[in-house]
C-alpha cells in the first residue's frame, strides 16, 4: 500500500512539466561551461597551475576536471534553487490546486501524505544530483579526453587524482551533494507545510540558504562557521580532497541528519495543526 | 450514519458554526443548506477530518473521526465544489492515485465505476482536455471509487450548465437507488435540493435554524388559502363568523379551520354577493420557507425547529 501510494506520488512529481526545468538547465549550463573550456583560454590558468607544480597538463585537462569544473556552480547556485523549487510544491502546489482536500477526504493520515512527499522530494533529488554527474562526464567526454582529475580552489582545495581515483571522489562528491540536496528540498518542504504559496515556500527556503552563506562568510563569523546551516551543506567538496577528513564528513552528515529532522518534524505539526479549506 | 453533538468551528474571533447537532440516517439523501459562508463547508470539512472542530464530535459511520479517522473514513466518498485533478495526468491515472489513498483498486474497479458514470474511451485523456461535465463525473467516480456507504456531496452542481444540473440530480437519485447509499448533499440551489432531499437543515450565519423533512415545511402552511376577493376584510370577518377561517396573513392568505374545503368558502362568498376572483390552497415551498428563515434575524440562544 505505500509503494502503490509513493508510485501516485511520482507519477504526480514526474508528470508536470517544471519538474524537468532543473535537468534542462543542467543540461544548458554544462554544454556552456564545456563549450567554453573546449574553444577559449579558459584553461589557460589551469595549465599554469598544473604545469607549475610539475604535473603534465594535458594529462589532467580531462572530462573529469571539466565535469568537476561544472559541478561547482551549479552545486552551490542551480540545484538549490531546483530542489527548493519542487521541495516548496510538493504540499502547498496542492493546498493552491484544491487536490489537498480531494486527498483527505480519504483515510490517509496527514503525516504518512507528508512522509510519502518528502519521500517523494528525496527521490527527485536523487535523480537530479544523479543526472549531474552523469551529464557532466557525458558531455565533459564529447569534448575533452578521459584522464586523471584536478581540482583546485585557491586557498582551499588542491587535489590531483588519476582517473580511477578522481572517478570514486567525483561519485563520492556526488552522494554527499545528494544529502545536500535533500536538506534543502526539506527545508523548502517545511515551509511547503505552512498555508504559504508555493513560490513563498521557495523562496523562503533560498533565503534562508542565502542568509546563512552570507553570514558564515562574513569575517566576524569565520570562527563560528561550523554552527551555520551552509557550512555543512558543503561537506560534498570535502569529497574532493585527498585524504578524505571522514570525522568531518560524519559530523556535517551527522548535523544535516538532524536539520532534516527538524524539518520535517517542524513541517508537519504546522501541516498537522492546520485546517485545510478551500 | 453522520451524528453531529454540540459541533462548532471558531476561526479568530468568527464563529464559522455554533454548537451543531445533526444526524442523517442510512438511506437518507440528508439536505445541507445556506447561503455563502453559512457554515455548510465547515461543517463537511469537520466530517472529513481536515478542519479540527474547536468543540463537540463528529461521528462517522459509527467512528468518532478526531479519534479514528482512517476507519470512518473508510466507506465514505467526497466530491467538492470546484472538481480539481492532476490535469496533466489522464483520468484514469487520476482514479487510480487517489483511489491508493484508501486501498489498492483493481483496474475491473476502476473499469466498473467509469462505465458507471459515463466516461469509458476518454479515461485515457488528460484531465485537461475534459469539460467541465466530465471532471464532475470524474470527481464522482473518484468519490465512488471505495465502494462508498456514504456519500458527502459539497455544492455538486456548482459551475454546471442546467443540463449538467439536470444530469447531476438523477446521478444522485441513481446512486440512492441503485447503490443505496446515503448521501449528504450541501447545496444553495433550492429546487435541486426540493426533489432530491427527504430532510433538510439549514444554516444560517453558522447557526442551524431548521432541521426536519421537506414534508413538515409542505404541513407549514397547512390550510392556507390565497383569496382574491372584492373585500377582503369583509370578506374574512363573514367566513370568520361562519367558523371557516381561523386566521389571515398578509391581507390576501385565509387559514381554514380543520375539515374545511374550498368548495365551502366559494359557496359562501357567492351567497353573500361577494366577487371572487381567485381561491388556491396554498402549499409551503422550499424557496419560500428558506427565505423566510433568512428573514428572521436568529440569535445563537434560539433553537432550530425540529
Amino acid at each position: 500500500m505505500f509503494w502503490l501510494q509513493l508510485r501516485g506520488e511520482l507519477w504526480k512529481l514526474f508528470g508536470k512539466k517544471r519538474t524537468y526545468i532543473g535537468f534542462g538547465m543542467f543540461l544548458l549550463a554544462q554544454n556552456i561551461v564545456a563549450l567554453v573550456f573546449r574553444f577559449s583560454n579558459a584553461s589557460r590558468e589551469m595549465v599554469r597551475t598544473l604545469e607549475g607544480n610539475s604535473y603534465v597538463a594535458t594529462y589532467y585537462i580531462s572530462s573529469l576536471t571539466i565535469a568537476t569544473i561544472m559541478l561547482f556552480p551549479i552545486a552551490y547556485m542551480l540545484m538549490p534553487l531546483y530542489v527548493s523549487l519542487v521541495g516548496g510544491d510538493l504540499v502547498a502546489k496542492e493546498a493552491e490546486d484544491g487536490t489537498l482536500r480531494m486527498i483527505l477526504s480519504r483515510p490517509v493520515t496527514r503525516v504518512r501524505l507528508l512522509l510519502l512527499k518528502w519521500i517523494a522530494g528525496a527521490l527527485f533529488s536523487l535523480l537530479l544530483v544523479f543526472a549531474l554527474g552523469i551529464f557532466g562526464v557525458a558531455f565533459a567526454a564529447l569534448w575533452f579526453p578521459w584522464g586523471g582529475m584536478f581540482v583546485f580552489i585557491p586557498g582551499e582545495v588542491f587535489s590531483v587524482f588519476g582517473p580511477e581515483e578522481g572517478l570514486y571522489h567525483f561519485t563520492i562528491a556526488h552522494i554527499m551533494l545528494w544529502v545536500t540536496a535533500v536538506t534543502v528540498m526539506g527545508l523548502a518542504f517545511m515551509f511547503s507545510c505552512f498555508n504559504v504559496k508555493p513560490a513563498a515556500a521557495t523562496v523562503l527556503a533560498l533565503s534562508f540558504v542565502f542568509l546563512n552563506f552570507i553570514l558564515m562568510n562574513i569575517p566576524f563569523f569565520k570562527e563560528i562557521q561550523h554552527w551555520f546551516f551552509t557550512y555543512h551543506l558543503n561537506l560534498w567538496q570535502g569529497m574532493l580532497v585527498e585524504p578524505i577528513l571522514w570525522w568531518k564528513v560524519g559530523s556535517s552528515l551527522t548535523v544535516l541528519v538532524a536539520f532534516n529532522i527538524t524539518f520535517f518534524v517542524i513541517g508537519s505539526t504546522a501541516f498537522q495543526v492546520r485546517d485545510i479549506k478551500s | 450514519m453522520i451524528a453531529l453533538q454540540q459541533l462548532s468551528k471558531k476561526f479568530g474571533d468568527r464563529w464559522a458554526l455554533r454548537p451543531l447537532d445533526l444526524s442523517v440516517s442510512h438511506g437518507e439523501i440528508f439536505g445541507l443548506l445556506g447561503h455563502n459562508g453559512a457554515g455548510k463547508s465547515t461543517a463537511i470539512g469537520m466530517m472529513l477530518g481536515q478542519v479540527w472542530p474547536t468543540g463537540g464530535e463528529a461521528h462517522i459511520c459509527g467512528h468518532d473521526v478526531a479519534i479514528d479517522r482512517r476507519l470512518a473514513l473508510h466507506k465514505v466518498g467526497a466530491i467538492f465544489e470546484t472538481p480539481v485533478f492532476y490535469d496533466y495526468l489522464s483520468g484514469w491515472r487520476n482514479l487510480e492515485l487517489l483511489s491508493q489513498y484508501t486501498a489498492p483498486t483493481p483496474p475491473a474497479r476502476l473499469r466498473e465505476v467509469i462505465e458507471w458514470v459515463g466516461l469509458t474511451g476518454r479515461e485515457k485523456s488528460k484531465v485537461k482536455t475534459y469539460s467541465h461535465g466530465m471532471r464532475t463525473r470524474l470527481a464522482l467516480a473518484q468519490a465512488l471509487l471505495p465502494n462508498p456507504e456514504l456519500l458527502i456531496l459539497d455544492e455538486p452542481s456548482d459551475g454546471l450548465d442546467p443540463e449538467g444540473i439536470h444530469e447531476m440530480r438523477q446521478t444522485i437519485l441513481r446512486l440512492r437507488h441503485e447503490l443505496g447509499l446515503t448521501i449528504l448533499l450541501s447545496s444553495h440551489l433550492l429546487n435541486e435540493v426540493e426533489q432530491l432531499c427527504t430532510r433538510i437543515a439549514v444554516l444560517n450565519k453558522g447557526v442551524k435554524v431548521f432541521d426536519g423533512t421537506l414534508e413538515q415545511i409542505r404541513q407549514s402552511r397547512h390550510g392556507w388559502v390565497r383569496l382574491r376577493v372584492g373585500d377582503f376584510a369583509a370578506a374574512v370577518a363573514d367566513l370568520t363568523a361562519q367558523q371557516l377561517v381561523v386566521d389571515t396573513h398578509d391581507g390576501s392568505h385565509v387559514v381554514l379551520l380543520p375539515g374545511v374545503d374550498t368548495d365551502a368558502l366559494v359557496r359562501r362568498l357567492v351567497e353573500q354577493g361577494m366577487r371572487v376572483f381567485e381561491i388556491v390552497r396554498e402549499e409551503q415551498t422550499l424557496e419560500g420557507f428558506y427565505l423566510e428563515l433568512m428573514k428572521k434575524k436568529e440569535t445563537p440562544g434560539v433553537p432550530a425547529r425540529d
